[in-house]
């Protein structure tokens, strides 16, 4: 998983719905990453935050 | 040609988007109206239009006041043209000031704040107890709770929030005079003006005295580009919250199984709530945007300079998205849902704004849960005269102790 913090506008849904995978940094409220790969009984939080992401911001890899 | 319609639509039934928009998005989901000044602008009505458009910068700009710029008041041309704050920006400058006030806003600090957010609206619940049945509780929590959460999070003394309430509210109605609109939002500036000022001769542990450390001081935002944001944001966290507080408690009035499974399972008060968020959608005429150049939507040509409405209840109801959209259901997935908006402009209040709804909610229930309508429905009287839909009274009653 990969972020793009140019795009973040620090809404904080992908926190809001998986607070395991993401955090907001206290200076400005941008994405953090806190797993780049999530173990999968997170994965569909994780999918949700992908398609919450108002800005698409975060992007999976393979 | 056929004469265009005329917009905004009514509603015939009081929870659900007007029937015209329904049928714009399965015949022209892509709808070209006429609005009050005669202008023309476009109506936006499925996601996949609405979530393309709100996405693309390059091609769509949000520029309040701008030429085409649509709007569906006198006094909403007014408030555009005088909006100095990031909603009404493009990139770069919207994520510049944006990301000065992100931090203040984030899932943290909401949570954090949760718990004095419960205390406030216990207080004011317990005021109504105490007052008696029945009580207008629009008046005694809908429209005082958000008020008292901003002055908690600006840090405005308790006896401004009706001076504040009033210049919140004035720009919604699609009557509103254009004088009164202006006037009230220069005073609101004014006033967030002097809280800052207040701050920088005496700083707290507050938002304001951060925001003053980390950029007024470096010199990265002016004392009144600040105060035109700080009243953006107090405005923003008033009228959309008192909604959907007033609405909601309706939907719970109006379903004994829904509450009954929310007061023996609390936890469900989240689903509840964003199910609640796409049903309601308050917001019927933002986001706004007008085409920097030529565009094909859904087989129609939007021309370089035409205006466009997004229409988030619209969206909300998709069919193509939510099955039986026009039912409550709290277990269905409705992470797609657009009552925040889409793109860079996506509420910046909208986590306050879910702790703050769970929590009115979850102290309403565990307070007063046999609350009911005081009069027929039929006296409720809904917003349609609003830019932000919901109720203007709601009167209640519960059963009293003898």
């Amino acid at each position: 998983m990969i972020i793009d913090e140019s795009k973040c506008v620090g809404a904080g849904q992908c926190v809001w719905v998986a607070p395991q995978v993401f955090d907001q940094r206290e200076s400005d409220g941008i994405v953090v990453l806190l797993q780049a790969e999530p173990p999968a009984d997170l994965h569909d939080f994780v999918r949700e935050a992908l398609a919450v992401c108002p800005a698409a911001a975060i992007r999976i890899e393979k | 040609m056929s004469a265009l319609p005329s917009y905004p639509f009514n509603r015939t039934c009081p929870f659900d988007p007007p029937e015209a928009l329904r049928e714009a998005r399965s015949q022209q989901p892509v709808l070209a109206v006429r609005l009050w000044n005669g202008e023309r602008a476009w109506v936006l009505t499925r996601q996949q239009e609405i979530r393309q458009v709100l996405a693309d910068d390059e091609r769509f700009s949000g520029r309040f006041g701008q030429p085409g710029f649509p709007t569906v008041t006198a006094a909403r041309v007014a408030v555009d043209q005088n909006e100095r704050a990031f909603v009404g920006m493009d990139n770069p400058d919207h994520d510049r000031f944006r990301r000065m006030f992100t931090q203040e806003f984030s899932v943290r600090r909401m949570l954090a704040l949760q718990p004095r957010i419960t205390e406030i609206a216990e207080t004011l619940v317990d005021e109504m107890i105490a007052a008696g049945p029945p009580q207008d509780l629009i008046g005694m929590l809908a429209v005082k709770f958000p008020s008292l959460v901003m002055s908690l999070l600006f840090g405005s003394p308790y006896e401004d929030h009706e001076f504040i309430i009033t210049c919140a509210a004035a720009r919604h109605g699609l009557t509103q005079s254009v004088d009164e609109a202006e006037r009230r939002a220069r005073e609101l500036a004014a006033y967030v003006g002097r809280l800052i000022d207040a701050r920088i001769a005496e700083p707290r542990d507050d938002m304001l005295s951060r925001i003053i450390a980390e950029h007024v001081r470096p010199g990265h935002l002016s004392r009144d580009e600040f105060a035109e944001i700080g009243a953006m944001i107090l405005r923003a966290g008033h009228d959309t919250t008192t909604n959907m507080i007033g609405v909601g408690t309706l939907l719970l009035m109006r379903d004994d199984a829904l509450r009954q499974r929310l007061i023996a399972r609390p936890a469900d008060i989240r689903g509840t709530v964003e199910e609640f968020l796409r049903y309601v959608s308050p917001v019927q005429f933002s986001p706004r945007r007008v085409a920097r150049v030529d565009v094909e939507l859904a087989g129609v040509t939007i021309r370089a300079g035409e205006g466009l409405f997004i229409s988030l209840p619209s969206a909300n109801r998709d069919e193509c998205v939510f099955e039986r959209a026009d039912q409550i259901d709290i277990d269905r997935d409705n992470s797609r849902h657009l009552t925040f908006g889409f793109g860079i402009h996506q509420c910046l209040g909208q986590i306050l704004a879910r702790v703050e709804l769970q929590a009115v909610f979850t102290v309403l229930l565990a307070k007063l849960p046999a609350l009911g309508l005081a009069v027929p429905q039929d006296d409720i009287r809904f917003k349609d005269d609003m830019q932000i839909y919901g109720v203007h009274n709601l009167p209640v009653r519960w059963p009293v102790a003898a």
